[in-house]
């Protein structure tokens, strides 16, 4: 997994985003294709930069409570 | 189909409808069943008693009058009105507002004999109930009047044989007869003719209450006894007994001591119960007086004094026997009243449930024809022609349906001129329409709440479906607290046809229950933002292997530090859960997130107001106002986002190198521009220096070329001698009324033609008041200069302020996170214990202190927290998204609608 899953990831919500818009319902349409379509970009930005903060994470996490004969299990 | 008007407002045209005076009732009716009509007041200079159709109105308020009477005397009575079909106080008589013709055409208006046997029927039931109420009143007023007496009798003769049979209480026909206890025995028999049931009643005198206030000394001899008088050390005295307001006794007590010079006794004995005032209808604490002086002036006088202080004097016979008779006979009074009342009552019950039946019904119908006769009245009546005038705002599409169902009223009513409906063309504002259901009705209300949109401006609530439950999400992020309030939503949203028919809700509920949509949506995302911060009631979601490896072979309480393997898919890697330096990596993670989330959402607002602008082709605003704006945000905080993205991609410990500080770096590129400590890419001092340059030129640009513009175009038609006729609907004059005006340049399209032809009554245009132009506002440049400055400084200012308010999704969100965790390590935690050391009553821990974190968890957590992210989310839109693009200048359409007539305010 590498940064390009993100492009990945975006490309497959423009796909469904843009099917989505051709296939709304035609009661409420206009309520349907805006809430479908911001839903899945305020969804896919904000999963993409979690995944992206943690691509190449600048700290890495430190305990000292660890037990040896779990560590293996963690 | 018809518009669905939410993204912009619906397109509204005035009609103007001519209608004959005699369906003018029927055509009115109609279109309030269609409920898409907002009249306007063409009788605005009439006094309202002066206009044309007062007088039905006025049957109609007294008819109304009639029913409230009704009404209060059912509720006096306790007589419910029945409510299988809840449907506010008109029972089940809102009908949806329909556009659909055919519908329209089966709802047919009640004629107006029918309204006049309502009228008929209401106020003869109203005169019946109201004889009956009254006899009832006058019987009960009766009934307290001998009950009080009674007491008195009870209380006085109580007092005088405790007190007095030493001192010489005698019988009057006993004469001198020996004055010992088989006297008083006879009077305690005599006791039984007060009846048990006054007792229960709580009518008798409180034996605690008695008090000796005076006791004056008793010197001469006064003249002879009356009937009530006793003798008192061989004396005979004058007796004044009754009752009196507790309160009042003492002024008659001062005001008695006065006239009398002291020559009396007084005594009082609290009633028990208190009494209420018929006429005033309040409660009041009575009590028993006797007052005994000497000499049948003295008695006379103290008579008047009690009387003129709303006393009751009650003639209390000195003699035992009389005393008997007189006992007797109000008890056999009251015995007659009290079978008087309950005839009464049943007859009046019997009454008023045949009333309660229809109560519903008449209300509604009486509402109905009011709310017709008033829109009558705002219309122009034209008495030689016999007809009348309406305007009104209508959306477009309706246009249509309306002319149909009218010319299908006049051809039921066989009225051959049938009503015209036109559209006319105006330059008045018409109010913005929003068409909701019962999905985006709370998601409007949101944005109503700050302020109505301008006509045909871009809705805000629209995104607002979406964006606002999401902001309130980033802050609230938690599964198991966002669980809890989709479930609590979902509850709301399951039962909302049963809980719409509950008639009293709470306040609280009922804002929570208008707004169900709005919770459940931000109860989904909340449990999605959880899952992406991994917490689920603030533990760790596990549903990935983690990312991040510890080494194997250390000692124990040796820090180690784990090494990655790989990037976690979706969320945060549940690793940093337990990690001592956790909160310095979800700070920087969240941190930046919020910077995010926040630009895109403010860039995603500027967005619309360009779509706006071009909708209103306002060229002078999109490069006077919108391109500068854009230019100067993205210049500077569009370029940190896209840094802090970059720095996000680059594998800086990988590269050895330093990374750089982003905060310092956007600093220095304003204090040292050029010039950078830690590079983060090649070309980075010039590109900032640039991106400094472009956004420092908009700041003049922004400031200087729409007043410059204005001017100019302003000018030019000076010159070529229009500066009369700018007073239309021209660009430059509409545009100098300010930036904010541009909703008037709407285009106007002339629509004013006849589209029925087969009328006689031609519209004549002359006696509208929405022809009348408004009046011209003179350009003045110094207006639209100060305006512009005060624009480019908000803006400008603006951008750094509300980017930083993003900060608060962040500082949220940790602040929810740590007190959830707080919370469990406080309470929940500490149950697990191992069975060794607690034993059973571990058991018993586990399952008080999980109510105890529950509880709070909800209390605090999701309603305390989650109402403040709400806030937060609110201000978020009002204020920084909401600020980049919405004028808010309209008003709202209320259509005139019998739906909305028969819903709204009916319990106040």
């Amino acid at each position: 997994m590498s940064g390009w899953t993100v492009i990945i990831v975006l490309i497959a919500n423009l796909v469904a985003g843009s099917l989505f818009w051709r296939f709304a319902p035609k009661q409420d349409r206009t309520v349907w294709r805006s809430t479908v379509s911001l839903m899945l970009a305020m969804m896919y930005l904000m999963w993409a930069f979690t995944y992206l903060c943690q691509l190449h994470p600048l700290i890495e996490p430190r305990r000292s409570d660890l037990r040896p004969e779990f560590a293996e299990k963690i | 189909m018809t518009e669905e008007a939410i993204f912009r407002s619906a397109n509204m045209v005035l009609v103007q409808v001519y209608m004959a005076s005699e369906i003018a009732r029927d055509c009115v009716w109609v279109l309030g069943e269609m409920g898409s009509i907002e009249f306007l007041d063409l009788n605005e200079g009439v006094n309202s008693f002066q206009r044309a159709f007062v007088e039905e109105t006025r049957r109609l308020d007294n008819t109304e009058r009639q029913l409230r009477y009704l009404e209060g005397v059912m509720r006096e009575q306790g007589v419910e009105e029945p409510r299988e079909a809840y449907g506010g106080a008109y029972g089940g008589a809102a009908r949806q507002p329909s556009r659909d013709l055919e519908e329209l055409m089966q709802r047919t208006p009640q004629t107006t004999s029918e309204m006049d046997a309502v009228v008929k029927a209401v106020a003869e039931y109203e005169q019946g109930v109201r004889e009956m109420a009254e006899t009832y009143r006058g019987l009960e007023k009766r009934q307290q009047g001998l009950q009080e007496e009674r007491s008195v009798l009870e209380g006085t003769r109580k007092y005088f044989e405790t007190r007095m049979s030493y001192d010489g209480y005698r019988d009057g026909d006993d004469g001198s007869s020996d004055r010992n206890s088989s006297d008083r025995f006879t009077i305690s028999s005599n006791d039984s003719l007060l009846t048990q049931e006054e007792r229960a009643e709580g009518f008798g005198p409180d034996d605690v209450g008695l008090h000796d206030l005076e006791a004056a000394p008793s010197t001469g001899a006064g003249p002879m006894p009356r009937e009530s008088s006793v003798n008192i050390l061989g004396t005979a005295m004058g007796v004044v007994c009754g009752t009196i307001e507790t309160d009042k006794f003492a002024i008659l007590e001062r005001i008695l001591w006065r006239t009398l010079r002291g020559n009396l006794y007084m005594a009082r004995v609290e009633i028990g119960a208190p009494v209420v005032d018929f006429d005033t209808g309040e409660e009041q604490r009575r009590c028993i007086f006797a007052v005994f002086t000497h000499g049948g002036g003295l008695v006379a006088r103290s008579r008047a004094v009690a009387e003129s202080l709303g006393g009751r004097v009650v003639e209390v016979p000195g003699s035992h026997r009389a005393y008997a008779v007189a006992v007797h006979g109000v008890n056999g009074k009251l015995a007659d009243v009290q079978r008087v009342l309950a005839g009464t009552a049943e007859r009046l019950a019997v009454e008023l449930k045949e009333v309660a039946g229809q109560l519903a019904g008449w209300r509604a119908a009486v509402a109905r024809d009011k709310a017709v006769y008033a829109a009558m009245n705002r219309f122009d009546y034209d008495p030689a022609r016999r007809c009348l005038v309406a305007e009104g705002w209508m959306p477009r599409g309706d246009v249509g349906t309306a002319r149909a169902a009218m010319v299908d009223v006049a051809d039921r009513r066989g009225v051959d001129i049938a009503p015209v409906v036109s559209v006319v063309d105006s330059h008045l504002t018409p109010p913005t329409f929003f068409r909701t259901n019962k999905f985006t009705a709370a998601f409007q209300a949101i944005v109503d709440a700050y302020g109505i949109a301008s006509y045909r401006e871009i809705n805000p609530g629209l995104p607002a479906i979406v964006t606002f439950p999401f902001m309130f999400a980033i802050m609230f992020g938690d599964m198991g607290h966002g669980l809890i309030l989709t479930l609590a939503a979902a509850c709301l949203c399951l039962a909302e046809s049963a809980i719409a028919r509950q008639p009293h809700r709470g306040e609280i509920f009922d804002m929570a229950y208008s707004g169900r949509y709005v919770l459940l949506l931000m109860g989904l995302f909340s449990i999605f933002t959880g899952f992406l911060y991994s917490d689920l009631f603030s533990r760790p979601v596990t549903l990935f292997a983690s990312r991040w490896a510890y080494p194997a072979g250390f000692k124990e309480g040796q820090t180690v530090s784990a090494t990655q393997t790989g990037v976690y898919p979706i969320g945060l890697d549940w690793a940093w859960h337990s990690a001592e330096n956790t909160l310095l990596f979800a700070n920087s993670y969240k941190m930046k997130l919020s910077i995010l989330m926040g630009f895109i959402h403010m860039s995603y607002s500027l967005q619309l107001s360009l779509a706006n602008f071009r909708f209103f082709k306002s060229r002078v605003d999109i490069i006077g106002n919108y391109i500068p704006g854009f230019l100067f945000m993205h210049c500077i905080f569009g370029y940190l986002c896209l840094t802090i993205v970059y720095k996000w991609c680059v594998d800086w410990i990988g590269l050895k190198r330093v990374a750089p500080s982003l905060l310092n770096m956007l600093i220095n590129m304003f204090l040292a521009p050029g010039t950078v400590d830690h590079q983060l890419y090649p070309g980075q001092g010039p590109v900032q220096l640039v991106l400094l340059a472009v956004a420092l030129v908009c700041v003049p640009w922004l400031l200087l070329y729409k007043p410059l513009a204005l001017r100019r175009a302003h000018n030019h038609s000076v010159a070529l001698g229009y500066s009369e006729v700018l007073s239309g609907p021209s660009e430059a004059s509409s545009l100098a009324s300010s930036h904010s005006h541009y909703s008037s340049l709407r285009p106007s399209e002339s629509e004013s033609h006849v589209l029925s032809p087969s009328n006689s009554l031609s519209p004549s245009n002359s006696h509208s008041s929405s022809f009348s132009h408004p009046p011209p506002l003179p350009f003045n440049f110094a207006d639209i200069m100060v305006n512009q400055v005060i624009y480019t400084i908000e803006f400008c200012l603006n951008c750094v302020s509300h980017t930083a308010s993003y900060l608060r999704l962040w500082a949220l969100s940790l602040a929810h996170n740590q007190l959830s965790s707080v919370l469990w390590n406080m309470t929940l935690r500490n149950s697990f214990v191992a069975y060794s050391e607690r034993g059973f009553w571990g058991c018993i821990i586990v399952v008080l202190l999980f109510a105890l974190w529950f509880v709070l968890t909800v209390a605090v957590l999701v309603c305390m927290e989650g109402t403040s992210a709400m806030l937060h989310s609110l201000r978020l839109h009002w204020v920084e998204a909401m600020s980049k693009h919405f004028q808010g200048e309209g008003y709202k359409y209320t259509p005139f609608s019998f739906y909305r007539l028969l819903t709204s305010d009916d319990d106040s």
